[in-house]
């Protein structure tokens, strides 16, 4: 009953955010037909020589096969903006949050404080996992629709990148929602928190949560980043206690 | 078994950023007792019975149910599965139906009754397709007590239940609360500022200020040892301290004192006949006498 709960609760952020990765997945898979015939036509362009001009000849070689156009175009950019947008999402909100209907009744319920975190954190994350995973297998299933295939292995590879680097954002928004009411500060200030991330890690070009959901060592040379994803499993999974202590610790 | 107390508060304290919400409560409640708890507001009475619950974590004291710490997370699901909770503002779970409500709540209580359920549910007139955000407050009211007798527990801690309802529905309410009470080895916990709600159906009654106890007991033996007295002289009233045991209060008006004891009035007639009154007559008292003269006569 508290997973029905639960997914009553949160049903329609998933199922908005399930359709517009859906309708995303498939407008890059069938968008490469386009890029295909472009690609020519770019490199015959007489542009001078610099910075600017080595990163979209970097972009052109990456993009002129079909697993670099996807890589980049969803895996690396469309699917981690979207997944750590519906993560924020998706972890705002908690099922005890002070100034939500239904707090005191659920409370009064023979279950544990623990009991109702961890179940919309496990709910949370297997809706992630779905939004994620299922519009990449999409692509996989209609790259032959268009002359064109994808890697079972690696469209999973990278899903999985792409979920354990936006579960971050689930439990930093899991844990916010543990200390403000509402949804909104939770999900705005997580936002935040990935734009500032992302800002840094481009900047200072190091390796960091974004750069694990890109998964551009496994992409390149077929290594996966373990340690990109063990560092962000155990924040997450730190995160993610620090909700529960939080919540334990609260009077309602 | 039948003098086991089902409540046990022992110098509870609870305070928020300094403040005392509860200060060194001490309060008592055996099986099977329908219990009122009266109070002001903010007297304590809510913070109480969500530490009760396990909502709510005291600063000090303890509060036991069925001899479970309270404060003990696991304690507080076990305690939980046996008692029943209607909040003041009956806050439910609005985008549920009255019968999903039903359904959802019966997967928790492992002697929810169906039977009770469909009882009530009838009894009640309770629309089972209409979602509880488009519920009155009777109604709202009435399916949260719906859940609470069907869930089979032996304790109801009620908070405020006929809060907002009109006469019918309280009344409608408190008959149904009597008729569970009456059933079986049910212990009621219920905390009113509705002292006629109170008078009506509990045999037990605590009331609190500013956190703490100032009377818990059998509301019978109360009503019994509570007398006001009233001894008129023949001039105007004499200034007089009286020492009998019992007195809460004494006030002079002209020729008349008044005398209000909770040891009746026998030792007041001893005190008060050295000084040769023209009569000595004792009244009875109610219970919001007692109230206004415990609780408001004390700010």
């Amino acid at each position: 009953m508290l997973w029905l709960k639960t997914w009553l609760d949160t049903r329609w952020r998933f199922l908005i955010g399930f359709a517009l990765l859906l309708l995303s997945a498939c407008g890059i898979a069938v968008s490469y037909v386009q890029v295909e015939q472009l690609i020519p036509a770019v490199r015959a362009m007489n542009v001078p020589d610099g910075p600017l001009t080595e990163r979209i000849e970097e972009a052109m070689a990456i993009q002129s096969t079909f697993n670099g156009f996807v890589w980049s175009q969803w895996f690396a950019s469309n699917l981690t903006t979207l997944a750590t947008f519906f993560a924020a999402i998706l972890g705002s909100g908690s099922p005890l949050s002070g100034s939500s209907r239904g707090v005191t009744f659920a409370l009064a319920l023979p279950v544990s404080r623990r009991r109702w975190l961890a179940t919309r954190a496990s709910l949370g994350l297997l809706q992630l996992l779905a939004l994620v995973l299922v519009p990449s297998l999409v692509v996989v299933l209609i790259s032959p629709l268009i002359g064109q295939s994808f890697a079972l292995g690696a469209a999973v590879v990278h899903s999985i990148s792409v979920f354990i680097g936006s579960a971050l954002f689930f439990a930093i928004a899991f844990l916010l929602s543990t200390v403000f009411t509402g949804v909104l500060r939770p999900l705005l200030i997580t936002c935040a928190i990935a734009i500032v991330v992302g800002m840094l890690e481009a900047l200072l070009v190091v390796p960091g949560v974004f750069s694990t959901m890109a998964a551009e060592s496994y992409f390149r040379e077929g290594t996966v980043p373990w340690v990109g994803w063990l560092v962000t499993v155990v924040v997450t999974a730190g995160l993610l206690y620090a909700a529960a202590r939080n919540v334990e610790a609260q009077d309602f | 078994m039948a003098d086991e107390n089902v409540i046990e508060i022992a110098n509870l304290s609870k305070s928020y950023d300094g403040v005392d919400a509860v200060a060194g409560l001490n309060l008592t409640v055996p099986r099977g007792a329908i219990c009122g708890l009266l109070g002001r507001n903010g007297a304590g009475k809510t913070t109480t019975i969500k530490v009760l619950l396990g909502m709510v974590r005291p600063t000090s004291g303890s509060a036991r149910v069925f001899g479970l710490a309270a404060d003990d997370p696991r304690a507080s699901v076990e305690i939980r599965r046996r008692a029943s909770f209607v909040s003041d503002d009956k806050d439910l779970y609005d985008a549920l139906t009255v019968d999903e409500i039903i359904r959802f709540t019966a997967a928790f209580y492992p002697r929810w009754n169906d039977d009770l359920a469909d009882e009530y549910l009838e009894r009640f007139a309770l629309p089972e397709g209409r979602p509880a955000k488009k519920l009155s407050r009777g109604m709202r009211t009435k399916l949260a007590l719906l859940l609470a007798l069907s869930s089979g527990t032996e304790l109801l801690i009620l908070d405020e239940p006929t809060a907002g309802l009109d006469p019918a529905v309280t009344d409608e309410v408190l008959k149904a609360l009597v008729a569970h009470a009456a059933r079986g080895d049910v212990t009621v916990f219920m905390s009113s500022h509705q002292l006629a709600d109170i008078e009506q159906i509990a045999d037990r009654v605590a009331i609190i200020d500013r956190g703490r106890a100032v009377l818990n007991g059998e509301l019978d033996e109360i009503r019994a040892s509570y007398r006001r007295v009233r001894v008129v002289f023949d001039g105007d009233a004499p200034d007089v301290a009286l020492r009998s045991a019992g007195v809460i209060r004494s006030q002079r008006n002209g020729r008349v004192l008044t005398v209000l004891s909770s040891a009746g009035a026998d030792g007041i007639r001893a005190e008060v006949a050295p000084l040769e009154p023209v009569s000595v007559d004792e009244l009875p008292v109610t219970l919001k006498d007692i109230f206004l003269e415990t609780v408001v006569g004390e700010g």
